[in-house]
């Protein structure tokens, strides 16, 4: 949108800085809710929510990195 | 039939190797073109960047997925 | 030559493993932290010292011999690593910029220089003090620029979001700036140098059993690949100590930067 006004070297720095941090949402995502999921196993006994929560925290962080450098 | 060869250890490590092949070589074609069609128009900038960060983040989550599938599958 | 000379192994070749190329045995019998990284390390060190204090001691205005070439590399701390993420701010944090990727630098090319041939940072401790002394200045910016609560505030509520999606995405961003950023800084360059060195040493070994250890007629093209491979993954290797002491350097001022200014 703004793209015009804004200098090259600040955008330089912000593409450098969402690839530098996409890597780390993704992981902290999968962590939380995979780890989540995994202790929900282990209350309940079962082994279904580890995989759903590993697949909901890379999704929900993808739309959060997405959302948050793409503008 | 005679064991001609074997694999001894892990091999949960050969397949998270295997996995990040396609993440990699996916990695690597989403920059360069991406870098390629900013080269041709700086004008697009924006829309072009968008749509890098997008592919970036789901080859990304591939690439987390293989990491993570040893672990999915430890059980069956 | 002295980490690369094979041990005895019988009579099958067989690769290095990590626990004869990074597990040295202390230099001076009984003293055990000092190692061949320790030493290295002080090393590195007093080349950095010495090189600088060469260079910037006396400046002169048309630079000359040891200052023209450290000055280059001042140009490129400032222009590429600092200016970039830091802005006006740049000239106060050049002295640590600088510091860290000329020390880090130093610490990645022991990994070629003949007889060293030890990558520092291939130990996890060294990257990591550098990445915990990096994380505690960032949190320290941070609350003195943008208040205790302003920082985590801005930290983990990012503006232009839905309200009911904070509550699920507040501990993905808390997690990913607290502790994974931290942790995968030190990680990449260890893993980078590791990595090499376990190459290097690899191909070297290769090279060193075909055509030296057991010469035989079959072995020997193999030897002679193994040897070719060292000379390549050598210059590869230059190349990327290189860009990870630049990582390095560029992502303590990105998280530096990051402190400074709240984002957006």
């Amino acid at each position: 949108m703004s793209a015009q006004e804004r200098r090259p070297e600040e955008d330089g720095r912000d593409f450098a800085d969402a690839m530098w941090s996409i890597p780390s949402y993704l992981l902290a995502g999968m962590i939380i809710y995979g780890g989540i999921g995994w202790l929900l196993d282990r209350w309940l006994d079962m082994s279904a929510f580890f995989p759903i929560g590993t697949v909901l925290g890379l999704v929900l962080a993808g739309y959060l990195a997405y959302r948050k450098f793409s503008r | 039939m005679s064991v001609l060869a074997e694999v001894s250890g892990n091999v949960t490590a050969i397949g998270y190797g295997l996995a990040a092949i396609g993440p990699g070589i996916g990695v690597g074609i989403i920059f360069g073109q991406g870098v390629q069609a900013i080269a041709r128009q700086p004008e697009a900038y924006g829309l072009i960047r968008q749509n890098m960060l997008l592919g970036f983040v789901l080859t990304e989550a591939l690439a987390l997925i293989g990491l993570v599938a040893p672990f999915l599958f430890a059980n069956l | 030559m002295i980490t690369l000379t094979a041990p005895a192994h019988g009579d099958e070749f067989s690769a290095p493993t990590p626990n004869e190329l990074f597990d040295l045995a202390p230099i001076i019998p009984g003293v055990e932290w000092f190692t061949k990284p320790v030493l290295l390390a002080v090393l590195s060190a007093v080349i950095v010292i010495g090189l600088t204090w060469a260079a910037f001691s006396k400046p002169k205005l048309v630079p000359r011999g040891v200052q023209n070439v450290v000055e280059y590399g001042y140009m490129f701390v400032r222009d590429q690593v600092a200016r970039p993420f830091l802005g006006k701010d740049a000239d106060r944090f050049m002295g640590l910029l600088l510091t860290l990727f000329f020390l880090v630098l130093v610490w990645n090319l022991m990994g070629v220089v003949p007889i060293a041939q030890f990558p520092v940072a291939s130990h996890i401790a060294f990257p990591a003090v550098l990445a915990l002394s990096i994380y505690v200045l960032k949190i320290y910016l941070g609350f003195k620029h943008q208040g205790v609560g302003g920082y985590f505030k801005n930290m983990m509520f990012p503006p232009g979001l839905p309200k009911p999606i904070y509550l699920l995405l507040s501990p993905i961003e808390f997690l990913s700036n607290m502790i994974i950023a931290p942790f995968t800084h030190a990680v990449r360059l260890f893993a980078n140098m590791f990595a090499g060195h376990m190459l290097l040493a690899f191909f070297s070994m290769v090279g060193f059993w075909f055509l030296f250890e057991k010469l035989t007629p079959l072995g020997a093209p193999v030897g002679v690949i193994g040897v070719v491979m060292t000379i390549i993954f050598t210059g590869f290797e230059i190349f990327i100590q290189f860009l990870q002491a630049f990582l390095f350097a560029m992502l303590a001022s990105m998280y530096i930067g990051g402190s400074l200014h709240a984002e957006h």
